[in-house]
């Protein structure tokens, strides 16, 4: 019985602590959207004018990455199937900047002639309403051609897409 | 004598035959061009090295036993561009970066200018795709020629009309 008081005082502490730890975790992992279909929309470019093969290649490995990541469900710029998918959420990429630089400037100095495009990532739903929005680089500095930039940018973006939206079966 | 006519005539008219028939047949052709297909087209994978050709109305890309076709109708868009890639293969690029006194950067100041072929089309379903290749210069352009011949659309105009503007 003398005892008691520590006791109870160890418990207190042991609850207050623990359910600290639970908030801490909590901040560390927002909830996720639900997202029944990703659609990728074409890459826009009225801005600032990136040569055609840039912006291709932008809107495939997205489609690619973004299949990678798990979602199931990718749809391509007006494809009509994706008109009937619950929780559609619609990927909107605007280029904001580009600088082309060059790979063989790249491999003869190695620190100059950097590649890298600047791309405003907007997912909203089907009517239109912004859900997130983020800018994101795409950058290539030492090795591979400079079109390898808009891998890079397709890695970030399906990451950005990982972290905040949850792939749901709408079959 | 009639015999001896006779078999001069029959391979003549056979020849003639043929090249009739070529002429009069609705197959086009066009030059089959090595390229590299570098991303865009359904099945395939991604830098596969292939031959691409425009025939009967279609863009035709083969790689091993792979086959893909677009229809030149469905083409919306085809853009031509320049690039250029190292000399030396991709292999000894790699191993040539381990070479003293800046040898490997020195082999990189060899390069060969290639085309590159941008396509965008849409498919059965509406569905936007884009395809990008690149190819010995001098090339990209016939094949764009001959998609539009066959039924693609630009919205950027060929060099030839672009020359023809001047």
């Amino acid at each position: 019985m003398k005892h008691l008081p520590k006791v109870g005082a160890l418990l207190c502490m042991s609850v207050v602590f623990s359910s600290g730890l639970a908030l801490c975790g909590g901040k560390n992992q927002p909830t996720k959207i639900k997202a029944g279909a990703i659609q990728v929309a074409m890459i826009q470019s009225d801005e600032t004018p990136v040569p055609a093969e840039f912006r291709v290649a932008l809107y495939e490995n997205l489609i690619r990455q973004l299949e990678k990541r798990g979602f199931q469900q990718v749809y391509r710029d007006g494809d009509r199937n994706a008109a009937s998918v619950a929780d559609l959420v619609v990927l909107h990429s605007t280029v904001r900047g580009f600088k082309p630089g060059s790979e063989k400037a790249r491999r003869v100095t190695t620190v100059a002639g950097a590649t890298s495009i600047s791309v405003h990532c907007q997912f909203t739903n089907v009517e239109g309403q912004p859900l997130l929005e983020r800018d994101v680089t795409g950058k290539v500095r030492f090795f591979g051609g400079n079109l390898r930039a808009t891998y890079d940018f397709a890695k970030k973006a399906s990451g950005i897409a990982y972290e905040n939206f949850s792939p749901t079966d709408s079959k | 004598m009639t015999s001896r006519s006779t078999k001069t005539f029959v391979p003549v008219a056979l020849l003639a035959a043929a090249i009739a028939a070529t002429a009069a047949s609705p197959q086009q052709i066009s030059k089959a061009v090595k390229v590299v297909q570098l991303t865009g087209l359904p099945g395939m994978k991604e830098n596969a090295k292939g031959i691409l050709s425009v025939e009967n109305g279609n863009l035709h890309f083969v790689h091993a036993k792979a086959i893909s076709d677009v229809s030149a109708g469905l083409i919306q868009d085809v853009v031509t561009g320049s690039d250029s890639q190292e000399a030396v293969g991709k292999t000894v690029g790699i191993i040539s970066m381990a070479a003293p006194y800046g040898g490997g950067r020195f082999l990189s100041l060899f390069r060969n200018k290639i085309d590159t072929l941008t396509v965008e089309y849409r498919d059965a379903d509406g569905a936007f795709h884009g395809a990008i290749f690149t190819m010995p210069v001098g090339t990209a352009e016939e094949i764009k020629k001959e998609l539009i011949a066959q039924g693609a659309h630009t919205l950027s105009s060929t060099s030839a009309d672009k020359e023809q503007k001047q």
